[in-house]
């Protein structure tokens, strides 16, 4: 936790932590001190070599703060490497082997027609993942109970091997039906394989539950990403090695969790939302039990609920799947059957480009200009109107934005986050001093506590651009954008126009929030929202407003969040067995908890070591599971799933239950660590607050507004206002009231909220 | 002004609220349908019975029920009658109902003392009695066969479901249980939908919301009508043949079609549509709409939201008493034959008005029932996909629904049913070859084999098992699929296509093999290297290749 005291014993010398998130654009570091300072370096993601980044993150980083290579004990690293190998179909050709009789089970695929395309005959099916004629069969069987039917035939296997070896394909994904009953087969295939075959990975070993489609895939995309990961992670290891850092390098997972790099080499599907994962943790760290972390970016949007300060799990998602209004539609995508922060993410940033469709209807996303031709006040040659276009015309945004984020800073320049870009797009500015670095790091030269701004994990899988960045914004292109475009046809102001564009986003990104609470029977109205992402801050009041949230705390340094994030992850792993009703329910989750703990190189049984049990489990009969703690009492488990069930689906229902799944989560808190204490500098006072025209309609039109830095906001202010510092701009409307916290955080209230 | 200028907010959250009402049944229901098929429809309607909004997953069959049904309770049970808190029922296939194992929900939102709107939902729940459980009765010659007729009556008032209802539903289900479990999912989702209304009646007040839905309509209307004038002016006309009705399999059915485009409106009308017949294919008039007006949105802008606006433009003509609009006692169960033989029939229409966008035949769902013989009782309900037809320009996809734009992903995987189910599912593979031959190929049938523990009865719904889906423009049709039983020799013996209750003994397996898609274009003009590419994804077999394409070559080692 953030707010837990700074370690106060004596070190020989301070040991430092660092947190490394590569996102699309940048790449952030993070160097926490064991005695409290924070270092911060951004630079531009490589990425054809993504550690080129990364070194020269940390050695900035680590130069800037004084502190020895050798002095580093800890890396955690998050990286979008798996999520775009998948959707940019990057990874090494599989091999796909399975049960005789069903090597049409993946070409087939179980994909779903959604939305528009169910009325599209000229859809076609998602390409499969492994191509028809590199599935193979071998005869075996096994059934539901883990009985053998028929017995494997292992000269079959090695033919197979052989003309896979002959195909030149090393990467292998193994699912035999019923292998998470017995995973007899499955395990005698994948030794036969390894003989001549280096990448196999076969299901039992990655995720052995239940249902045999989602299982492949999941091992199918280990096989696929997994020797990517393991080259990169080997060669990270080695440069850092090569600049004295010794400290291992640990990688976060999808839920969260913290684990080595060998293991994330063999179960590198599971690094697949590690990024989104390390920005919700920093949300989770603002201290607040109760939390919706709200991140907007340039294109997507994403929120998680945190309840008790832990947010959500879910134990399926799709990669690159799809779905409006924040839902993303099973069948859509590839699954992936492994825990994961449960996130919700809409197409709408501020990047999303407003258009009049043929009816002549206003709509907004989900085309975006992205940074490249970007929005049209950046004048890079984007012509469309975007929604950091509205907020530009609205008075939000300063026009001068790009030249306070731009400009070289000079070591006598206070603390600030060259962060993201209004409209959540990472755009890169110049730097006189370092053609390579262009993007100046920063400090934190005292005490501080970090902010949580947004990471940038670029679903779309697409490599930005890098155009030229602007030194301003242009009001004039903007104008001229949303006039032609928009108000023109419309017949109404630019004014009206841009508002009606910042609404229809608000609405837009609303449906992420609705996604996570409403739509999962949990009121919003107790929680705190906060808000990162470089448009985040800009919108998070309205969308608030929406829910009837009253508080909105927006963190100090937004830019830096999933690095930041990184570093309160605990190493930790999961384990799961579909099993119905098992007759001795410990001695699955004994043996469960023993395989985690050995993937940690942990014992189960220390002080530094907890293990969460859960079970999934369903009225008899019915096919929706939801996964429940489990303390060994069938009357508590019955009682926490009609909880559960009720919370989830409005119904108080009760009737005979099973179990069908077995789960643990084993969590390594090494006591020998400080934790990290990020506090924030109170911000250098300013030249006095300016003003400038900002448009709310509540108090019929444009209206001026003061225009403050954090550091005027050590008295509560009412809105209007409009708080700006190089991490962001944080709009107040009115009804609302912003002061700044002890640990430097922008908190806004809702008047009687 | 403002309201107008973000239009699409109310538009979104109208849409939201249908969402989530299908959120809740599907995700609460017990039926094997809904919760593995997602077959479950939610729609908010106004009083006027007017199609306002529709949950984005609505089982596109069933998009014209819940507002076919609408003025049927209205007139039964008339909006001064209703009560805050009361919800209706029916199943009523003669009055905007489906078929006997579909319940459609009905539930008032009060706006200054009135029902102004409905919130409704739809599923077919797990069983409602007739010949079969789960609700298949493919020999059925009346709808008293077909299980429990439900007119409109009420179903639960604030104080909660009522006793008599219930316990006249419970009577009438092999799982009484469980359709209790559907019918409460389906409430829930009725209120949840109803809260979002209210939340949207404070939110804009009761003109404005109004308002902003009439404009939604009008606006659908407009983005209909353009979309429709794209569309070349004419009359075209087309007709598809059912195989059999299960009893008489020496006669085939016909349902045929004209369809004139005239500006920006069109007119669908299927007279000449053989008559009504006392067996299972026959459709209700709510089926044979949704049909309609799935096929003629698949050759507009699919990004249309489907609303009362949507149907404005869009003229179905459907003989009374004939196959596509039965009369009381004709069965209805069987309704998905004789919509997927006017949805075909309107394709190939359509196709000939704008042959660029062209598609052949398809093979279609290939519906079927295992269920014990003695206790204790399982069921299982699934269905095979057929192959789609070859598009202009490209391949028909394999084994997949291009009907009512279904996924494969409501097949039912293997483990799943081998833990509930004494039965081993001994392969799901494509059918080398069985898409239709042509310059672009059909897409392929697949084969399942189950072979039964236990003894077990086989129930199945099948067509275009006689007649092939033909090819356009000098393609081939596709291979023919069957039922099967493999008996314990190992021969296999072809069932009839529609057939109820056959015993299977333990060790014999139950075969499925679906239709492949028709293709498009002479089979010789297809692209050599197509031809190679699928030989190595075996697609097709040397054999086929030669045949079929008279290619003899190969490459020496596919890589």
């Amino acid at each position: 936790m953030w707010t837990s005291a700074c370690s106060a014993h004596t070190l020989p010398h301070v040991e430092y932590a660092v947190g490394v998130d590569v996102g699309g654009t940048f790449t952030d570091v993070v160097v926490s001190a064991g005695d409290g300072r924070i270092t911060v370096a951004k630079c531009l993601s490589t990425h054809d070599d993504p550690a080129d980044g990364i070194l020269r993150g940390i050695g900035t980083a680590l130069a800037r703060a004084d502190a020895s290579p050798g002095h580093v004990t800890r890396v955690v690293h998050a990286t979008t490497l798996a999520t775009n190998a998948v959707l940019t179909r990057g990874g090494e050709r599989v091999a796909y082997v399975t049960t005789a009789g069903f090597r049409s089970a993946i070409p087939l695929g179980r994909y779903a027609r959604v939305e528009e395309d169910r009325y599209d005959l000229r859809f076609d099916p998602p390409p499969p993942p492994v191509a028809p004629q590199d599935c193979f069969e071998v005869p075996e069987r096994v059934d539901a109970r883990g009985e053998v039917l028929l017995p494997l035939d292992e000269p079959a296997v090695r033919t197979v091997a052989a003309e896979i070896v002959r195909r030149g394909i090393t990467a292998v994904a193994v699912c035999l039906l019923h292998s998470y009953a017995n995973p007899a087969h499955e395990r005698r295939v994948a030794e036969i394989l390894r003989e001549t075959l280096p990448g196999v990975v076969a299901s039992f070993e990655i995720w052995p539950e239940l249902r045999e489609y989602e299982r492949a895939t999941t091992t199918i995309m280990s096989a696929y990403i997994g020797p990517v990961m393991s080259r990169y992670l080997d060669r990270l290891q080695e440069r850092l090695l090569a600049i004295g850092v010794r400290a291992p390098v640990h990688v976060m997972d999808s839920a969260g969790g913290v684990m080595s790099a060998r293991l994330a080499s063999r179960r590198a599907v599971a690094t697949i939302e590690s990024g989104p994962a390390a920005g919700v943790l920093a949300a989770a760290a603002a201290g607040y039990p109760d939390v919706i972390s709200f991140d907007m970016g340039g294109t997507t949007a994403k929120t998680c609920v945190i309840r008790g300060g832990r947010p959500e799990i879910t134990h399926e998602f799709h990669v690159g799947g799809k779905g409006s209004f924040g839902g993303r539609r099973a069948g859509t995508g590839v699954p992936i059957k492994m825990p994961a922060i449960d996130l919700a993410e809409v197409g709408a940033g501020g990047g999303s480009i407003a258009w009049l469709d043929a009816a002549g209807a206003l709509r907004v996303g989900p085309r975006s200009a992205g940074s490249a031709p970007g929005p049209a006040c950046y004048d890079l040659g984007g012509e469309a109107p975007t929604v950091t276009d509205a907020d530009l015309l609205l008075g939000y945004l300063s026009p001068t934005s790009f030249t306070a984020l731009c400009s070289p800073r000079t070591p006598e320049t206070p603390a600030e986050a060259p962060e993201a870009l209004p409209s959540g797009e990472h755009l890169d500015p110049p730097s006189p001093r370092h053609p390579d670095l262009r993007f100046p790091d920063h400090r934190v030269p005292h005490e501080g506590d970090l902010r949580f701004p947004g990471h940038q994990v670029p679903h779309e899988g697409v490599r930005p651009e890098r155009p030229d960045p602007p030194q301003a914004l242009s009001t004039e292109l903007a104008t001229k954008a949303v006039e032609r475009h928009l108000a023109g046809p419309l017949g109404v102001s630019t004014a009206e126009a841009a508002h009606a564009v910042h609404e229809i986003v608000n609405a837009a990104m609303g449906s992420a929030v609705q996604v996570v609470t409403v739509q999962r029977g949990i009121d919003p109205r107790g929680f705190v929202l906060v808000a990162f992402g470089g448009a985040g801050p800009m919108h998070a009041a309205r969308i608030a407003a929406r829910f009837g949230i009253g508080t909105v705390v927006v963190p100090a340094f937004c830019g830096v969040a999933s690095a930041a994030g990184l570093l309160t992850g605990a190493l930790s792993t999961d384990r799961v067995r579909s099993m119905l009703d098992a007759p001795d329910p410990e001695a699955v989750f004994a043996a469960l908890t023993e395989a985690a703990a050995a993937d940690l190189g942990v014992s189960p049984g220390a002080p530094s070591v907890t293990v969460t049990r859960t079970a999934d489990v369903r009225f008899t009969g019915q096919a929706h599971d939801l996964t429940v703690p489990w303390t060994g009492s069938p009357a508590d488990l019955a009682e926490h799933f009609h909880a559960r069930y009720r919370e989830v689906y409005g119904i108080a229902q009760r009737g005979p239950i099973e179990t069908v799944g077995y789960r643990v989560r084993v969590t390594h808190h090494p006591g020998d660590r400080a934790a990290a204490v990020f506090r924030a500098d109170p911000p250098a006072p300013t030249a006095g607050p300016a003003s400038r025209p900002a448009y709310f309609p509540e108090l019929g039109g444009y209206t001026e507004v003061p225009v403050l830095t954090r550091s005027d906001l050590a008295v509560p202010v009412e809105g209007p206002a409009v708080v700006e510092d190089p991490e962001s701009t944080i709009v107040v409307p009115p009804g609302w009231h912003a002061t700044r916290s002890g640990d430097g955080a922008v908190v806004m209230r809702r008047a009687g909220g | 002004m403002s309201d107008a200028l973000t239009a699409e907010v109310l538009r979104n959250a109208l849409v939201v609220a249908a969402e989530e009402a299908s959120i809740v049944v599907v995700r609460s229901a017990y039926s094997t349908f809904v919760v593995e098929g997602s077959d479950a429809s939610a729609a908010i309607l106004d009083a006027d019975a007017r199609l306002i909004a529709q949950s984005m997953a609505t089982t596109l069959m069933n998009s014209m029920a819940l507002k076919v049904a609408l003025p049927e309770l209205l007139k039964d049970l008339p909006a001064p009658t209703m009560r805050p808190g009361d919800v209706f029922v029916l199943n009523d296939a003669y009055r905007g109902g489906v078929h006997t194992n579909d319940l459609l929900v009905y539930r008032p939102v009060f706006v200054e003392g009135e029902p102004r709107y409905f919130t409704a939902t739809m599923i077919h729940v797990s069983d409602l009695g007739g010949l079969s459980a789960g609700g298949m009765a493919p020999l059925a010659t009346d709808i008293f066969l077909e299980g429990l007729q439900l007119p409109p009556v009420r179903l639960a008032t604030e104080r909660g479901v009522e006793p008599a209802v219930e316990a006249i539903l419970r009577a009438n289900s092999r799982t009484p249980d469980k359709v209790m479990g559907d019918v409460r999912a389906l409430i829930a989702g009725t209120a949840v939908a109803a809260t979002r209304l209210a939340a949207l009646v404070t939110e804009y007040g009761p003109a404005g919301l109004a308002r902003g839905i009439d404009d939604y309509l009008d606006y659908t209307e407009a983005r209909t009508r353009a979309s429709l004038a794209d569309l070349p002016d004419g009359r075209h006309t087309a007709s598809y043949l059912i195989d059999d009705d299960g009893l008489d399999l020496g006669v085939s059915h016909t349902v045929r079609v004209a369809v004139t485009v005239d500006g920006t409106a069109v007119t669908l009308d299927f007279a000449g549509t053989g008559p009504q017949v006392p067996a299972a294919i026959n459709s209700s008039a709510s089926q044979a709409l949704a049909a309609a007006v799935f096929a003629v949105r698949c050759f507009l802008d699919p990004t249309i939201p489907m609303n009362d606006g949507c149907l404005r433009p869009i003229d179905v003509r459907l003989p009374p008493g004939s196959l596509l609009d039965a009369r009381s006692p004709y069965p209805c169960g069987g309704r998905f034959v004789p919509i997927y033989a006017a949805m075909e029939a309107i394709f190939q229409a359509l196709s000939d008005a704008v042959p660029g966008r062209a598609i052949a035949a398809s093979g279609i769902l290939q519906p079927f029932s295992i269920a014990a013989c003695d206790a204790p009782y399982w069921i299982h309900l699934s269905y095979d996909f057929g192959g789609v037809g070859a598009r202009q320009g490209k391949d028909g996809p394999d084994a997949t629904g291009v009907h009512f734009g279904i996924g494969r992903n409501s097949v039912p995987q293997v483990e799943p049913v081998e833990s509930r189910c004494p039965l081993v599912v001994e392969s799901v593979e494509l059918i080398p070859d069985s898409g239709g031959p042509g310059r672009h190929r059909g897409g392929l049938g697949s084969r399942t084999v189950i072979r039964f523990l236990a003894g077990a009865h086989v129930t199945t719904r099948g067509d275009r098992l006689r007649n092939p889906p033909p090819g356009r423009a000098g393609g081939l049709p596709g291979r023919l699929g069957g039922f099967f039983r493999r008996r314990l020799d190992g021969s296999l013996e072809r069932l009839d296509s529609k057939v109820n209750n056959v015993r299977f003994a333990a060790g014999e397996a139950f075969v499925v093999e679906t239709t492949g898609g028709g293709g498009i274009g002479p089979p010789g003009t297809r692209a050599h290297e197509a031809v190679l590419d699928d030989l190595d994804a075996g697609k097709i077999t040397p054999a086929g290749a030669a045949a079929d394409y008279g290619v003899t070559t190969h490459r020496a080692t596919p890589n």
